[in-house]
């Protein structure tokens, strides 16, 4: 394990995966493709099934209706862990039934999984967040 | 949460399917939020009605709220759609069209008023302390920093939810302690309304917390409009404190940190050069108010008819038939006409090498939607250019 940390459920659900880390903040209008679940900018990452991290969101109130089209399309992530939620992204989740915690050290759990020399792992435990490397 | 007994009945199914999920949904971001209750409103105002932006689960979803027997319970107004509704456009693509024409129908039946505009405010200005339910980043930033409103940005499908049931959750900009301007943002002389879009993009990206903002005394509300606009864009900010400009009483202050920023800190959010033989002029995000429509035919009787470009302005739908003669003169000098959406929330017809816009929101989605090379500019510029003079 590189990292253990605590988080704050904001819609509790099972989540454990590999990490995607999106270190910025994300309007899902525009910013992302709900049909590849693939981020257009800022980078072209894709999160299809897996724990997708990144700051908050930002931009369009269309983002709900995004978020509920990737699980429709079944490109959802498995999870996501911000550093803020805010209340499109809550109703985006509530829809799309994909859970939602708030990491309370956010640049810790960032740089643990920056220095994983390979990809990582995560899993939350009840408000606990465990991070490893792949073996 | 607590919930009156009206608002259990809600969430029972005793006013039908509609309003029960409707209910569901308030109550699980409330509670997510940490609201203890929920809160009456007088205004909803619902955005994600664009059949291009949602795509066709977004259309199940509204359709079956609509079939499921959901009425607005609160007078209701909606975001633009995807098609130009006077007819009167040329570059935006009214192929979606029958999709849309889905969604119009159902927003119908659950009794919203169809003004597919980003300035709902035009319709209904809210007063100090009211509570609201809106969508649309704009319009809610607007609400909350112009008029004192009381909103969160609400997800389209909140503020649907918010519309049919009446309530929203008590959390977030409903409570007055949290409406608190925490960074002193000083815009200098050396800045104009020229780079009022810039300012709003950088305000966006770099300010986190709720600022307030001074120096904007010489700026007209339009430019207010574009700032608040452009911050909620490229930021999450719902709240500006304006001052002299957000009501008292509807904010409080607690600066920890100031800032000054000048024109020189916003040459970087100006956009780039524009090249190219087909070039674009857009004026209109936010959707223009009647005094801009005025400034444009002003402007065109000055510099004449576009000549080395198109220009276009988008406005609420119902200004097609409300300022019709208005519309018609501007048509006549050449101006590209589309009501009741944007390019933001619609498709062009054809591409362009560059569009020159007076709004950082536009400068923010367009340059992600077709990845062209968009510039700042004021108004005057832009019809100065367009004109060839």
């Amino acid at each position: 394990m590189v990292h253990r940390g605590r988080v704050k459920p904001v819609i509790p659900g099972s989540c454990n995966g590999d990490v995607v880390l999106v270190d910025s903040y994300i309007s899902f209008f525009a910013e992302v493709n709900p049909d590849t679940g693939c981020l257009v900018a800022p980078s072209e990452l894709c999160f299809r099934d897996a724990v997708l991290v990144f700051r908050g969101t930002r931009g369009s109130t269309v983002a709900p209706y995004i978020i509920y089209a990737l699980r429709r399309n079944n490109t959802a992530p498995r999870c996501i862990l911000v550093a803020e939620a805010e209340p499109m992204l809550i109703a985006g989740c509530v829809l799309a039934e994909i859970p939602l915690y708030v990491v309370e050290d956010y640049e810790g759990l960032v740089t643990s999984i920056r220095l994983a020399k390979k990809s990582a792992y995560l899993e939350v435990r009840g408000n606990e967040v465990l991070l490893y490397e792949r073996v | 949460m607590y919930l009156t007994r009206e608002q259990e009945k809600m969430l029972r199914g005793d006013y039908g399917w509609a309003t029960a999920k409707a209910m569901e949904i308030i109550v699980k971001v409330g509670e997510a939020l940490g609201a203890d209750e929920l809160v009456e409103i007088v205004h909803a105002h619902v955005s994600g009605i664009s059949y291009s932006t949602i795509g066709r689960y977004g259309l199940e979803f509204i359709r079956d709220l609509a079939r499921g027997g959901g009425k607005a319970r609160v007078f209701t107004t909606v975001n633009p759609g995807c098609i130009d509704y006077s007819g009167y456009s040329s570059i935006i693509d009214n192929s979606l069209f029958e999709f849309q024409r889905l969604i119009d129908e159902a927003l119908r039946k659950m009794e919203f008023k169809p003004v597919y505009t980003c300035i709902p405010y035009f319709y209904r200005p809210p007063t100090p302390g009211e509570h609201l339910a809106w969508g649309e980043s704009s319009a809610v930033i607007f609400a909350n920093s112009v008029y004192g409103g009381f909103t969160n940005r609400e997800g389209g499908p909140v503020a649907l939810a918010a519309a049919l049931t009446g309530y929203t959750y008590k959390a977030g900009l409903h409570v007055v302690e949290n409406r608190v301007g925490e960074v002193e943002i000083r815009v200098c002389a050396s800045t104009s309304s020229t780079h009022i879009g810039a300012l709003g993009l950088w305000i966006g990206e770099n300010i986190k917390s709720i600022p307030y903002v001074r120096g904007l005394n010489y700026y007209s509300l339009d430019d207010i409009k574009n700032l608040l606009a452009s911050a909620a864009a490229s930021g999450n900010h719902a709240l500006i404190v304006i001052e002299g400009v957000t009501p008292r009483n509807t904010f409080k202050l607690d600066l920890v940190e100031r800032v000054e920023v000048d024109a020189k800190m916003l040459e970087g959010y100006m956009g780039g050069e524009c090249h190219g033989t087909s070039i674009l002029g857009y004026i209109g995000c936010p959707h223009t108010s009647p005094r801009e429509l005025l400034y444009i035919t002003r402007l065109l009787k000055k510099y004449g008819k576009p000549r080395r470009g198109k220009l276009l302005v988008t406005m609420p739908a119902e200004f097609a038939r409300i300022y019709r003669d208005l519309i018609l003169e501007l048509k006549a000098m050449g101006v590209d006409i589309a009501a009741g959406t944007c390019p933001v929330v619609s498709r062009f017809r054809g591409g362009f090498d560059c569009i020159i816009t007076n709004s950082g929101k536009a400068l923010f989605y367009l340059k992600r939607i077709y990845k062209t090379n968009i510039k700042l500019a004021g108004v005057e510029a832009i019809v100065r250019h367009l004109g060839g003079a």
